[in-house]
C-alpha cells in the first residue's frame, strides 16, 4: 500500500493488493466489532443523576449518528475505489474536508479494538507469542496508527 | 415645564449554582497530539497551554479542561465526546 500527501493538502491511499483492501474494509468491521458502540460508552461516562437521562436520551443519539455517518463515508469510498482494483486511476483520496472523518472512523476502529484486545494494558507484550487472530488485529491497530498520524499531520488543520 | 428624575437600578445576579468540571480522562488509543489538537479547537486555548493539559491527562490520568456553568460545560463535554475522548461531567467540590 502506498500513502502519500497530495498537493492540495489531502491525502491519497493506493491498494496495491488484496491484502491492502482486506485492511482497508476491516476498519469497518474493527470499528463495530466490540458489543457496546462508542456513543454508548462515552455517554456512560455522564453519571451525574441531574444530567444523566437527558445525556442518554438527547446526546448519545447525536454521538451515534456521527459516528455511524464516518463508518459509512469511509466504506463508501473504500468500496468506490475497489471496484476498479486493477486500474491506477481509481486510488482512495482523503480530502482537507475529509480528514476528521476517515480519522474519527480509525479512532472507532482502535477504540473498540483496544476494548476486544486491551493491547494498550500490555504494549511491550512479544508479537511472536500472540494468537494468530490478536497477531492480525495487532497489525491492523499499528497500521490504523500509523495512518492516524499520517492524516493529523498532513490534512488536519485548525 | 415639568421636572423629569431619572431612577437607576443596579441589579446584580450572582449564581449560586457550583461551577462545573469538564474532565478528559487518559485512554491508551487517542494520540497526545490529538488531543492537544482537539482542546485547542474546541476551547481556543494556545498551544502551550493545551499541551499542559495534555500531559496532566496522559501523566495523571485526568485532567480538568474547563469549569463553569452548566450550560457551557455540557456544550464542551459533547464536542468533546464527539472527538472521541473519554470526557466527563462533574459538579466541583
Amino acid at each position: 500500500m502506498k500513502i502519500a500527501p497530495t498537493l492540495e493538502g489531502g491525502i491519497r491511499i493506493d491498494a496495491q493488493s488484496p491484502e491492502d483492501w482486506h485492511c482497508l474494509r476491516a476498519i469497518i468491521l474493527d470499528a463495530n466489532g466490540w458489543e457496546t458502540d462508542l456513543a454508548s460508552r462515552l455517554g456512560g461516562l455522564v453519571t451525574d443523576e441531574k444530567i444523566a437521562e437527558d445525556w442518554q436520551d438527547i446526546v448519545v443519539p447525536d454521538l451515534r449518528e456521527a459516528f455511524t455517518d464516518a463508518l459509512h463515508h469511509v466504506y463508501a469510498s473504500v468500496e468506490a475505489a475497489s471496484a476498479f482494483p486493477d486500474d491506477d486511476e481509481s486510488p482512495i483520496w482523503i480530502t482537507r474536508e475529509d480528514a476528521d472523518t476517515w480519522y474519527c472512523a480509525l479512532n472507532q476502529a482502535r477504540l473498540s479494538m483496544e476494548e476486544k484486545y486491551r493491547f494498550g494494558q500490555d504494549p511491550e507484550s512479544d508479537p511472536a507469542n500472540l494468537s494468530p487472530v490478536r497477531h492480525e488485529a495487532l497489525v491492523r491497530n499499528y497500521f490504523y496508527c500509523d495512518l492516524q498520524s499520517f492524516i493529523l499531520r498532513h490534512a488536519m488543520s485548525l | 415645564m415639568a421636572e423629569t428624575t431619572t431612577l437607576t437600578e443596579t441589579e446584580t445576579n450572582v449564581s449560586t449554582q457550583p461551577p462545573w468540571n469538564v474532565i478528559v480522562h487518559d485512554d491508551p488509543v487517542n494520540l497526545m497530539a490529538y488531543v492537544t489538537f482537539v482542546l485547542i479547537k474546541i476551547f481556543g486555548y494556545n498551544e502551550k497551554y493545551a499541551t499542559t493539559l495534555m500531559l496532566q491527562v496522559h501523566q495523571q490520568g485526568r485532567s480538568v479542561v474547563w469549569s463553569g456553568e452548566l450550560e457551557k460545560a455540557e456544550f464542551y463535554t459533547q464536542q468533546l465526546q464527539f472527538h472521541q475522548l473519554k470526557t466527563s461531567l462533574e459538579a466541583a467540590e
